[in-house]
């Protein structure tokens, strides 16, 4: 069988490049015009138990950190505060113990972009044992 | 004797081009098809420390509430029986630990909307909520 001789005087091969680069070109600006910068979103994780409705009501619970949302303020262990004071006690007790259950009661007029507020600072602290309940009536 | 002109080497990119175009094609219509699932009236709260989200899981429910307490799941409104029975069924296919819900609620929309879809996720078994926030806007 004869074998194909490799012959060193072959002429280089040339491809036409140009409507390729323009497609590119015209692809490249579609993206750079169209493209908008992502949102980063966040999760931030809640317990929410199930009521237990055969459980004996005992508020006199003093281990659990208990923090009511109401309309436009936050209440800390009934005491209302700002969100400044309640970033700052956040801090104090996750220095102490940051495993403790943090006790989120949200009044329902109350808006969601508190209860975000209260997660994210809680977030901030490492306090990972929040729970959500609701209050009616308020 | 003359000698015979040697033919230039060229390459058929036609099959390559076509490829890459089919491929440009099925990404862009897919992108979009995944933007629609979003409802993007909805603006979430900031939340800077929260834990960016990275992956997204196949199976997570994104159940959005918009500023008038709406229920919607991928943009179709639901009750809050029917979010119920929705959770309740995707708790008893894939168990309740393996079903990540994710509550999309508006900055402005008032607790007891959100009452309503968490309550529907404990209902179904689902103590452990995810609540959407934004860590960074980007616009």
């Amino acid at each position: 069988m004869a074998r194909k001789r490799w012959r060193p005087d072959a002429r280089p091969g040339e491809l036409n490049l140009t409507a390729m680069i323009d497609v590119a070109f015209q692809l490249l600006s579609f993206f750079l015009i169209t493209v908008k910068p992502v949102d980063v979103l966040a999760d931030l994780t809640a317990f929410r138990p199930m009521p237990d409705k055969k459980a004996v009501k005992n508020d006199n619970n003093t281990a659990m950190i208990k923090i009511m949302i109401m309309p436009g303020t936050f209440v800390f262990n009934d005491r209302a505060c700002t969100p400044a004071e309640l970033d700052r006690k956040l801090e104090m007790l996750a220095a102490a113990d940051p495993t403790q259950t943090v006790l989120v009661m949200c009044a329902n007029q109350s808006i969601h972009e508190q209860l975000i507020e209260l997660l994210d600072k809680c977030a901030k602290w490492k306090l990972t044992n929040v729970s959500v309940v609701s209050s009616g009536g308020i | 004797m003359r000698k015979q002109e040697e033919p230039y080497l060229t390459g058929n990119l036609t099959a390559m081009i076509d490829v890459v175009f089919q491929l440009i094609i099925f990404f862009v219509c897919t992108v979009a098809m995944q933007d629609k699932a979003i409802d993007d009236s909805i603006r979430l709260s900031m939340a800077p420390h929260g834990v960016a989200k990275v992956n997204k899981n196949p199976l997570e429910i994104n159940v959005d509430v918009d500023k008038r307490g709406r229920l919607s799941i991928v943009r179709t409104p639901v009750t809050r029986d029917l979010l119920g029975a929705i959770l309740l069924k995707a708790t008893q296919t894939y168990g309740a630990d393996n079903v990540p819900v994710i509550i999309r609620g508006d900055e402005k929309t008032k607790h007891e909307a959100i009452k309503d879809a968490m309550d529907a996720c404990s209902q179904a078994g689902i103590i452990k909520i995810r609540l959407a926030a934004m860590k960074e806007r980007g616009s």
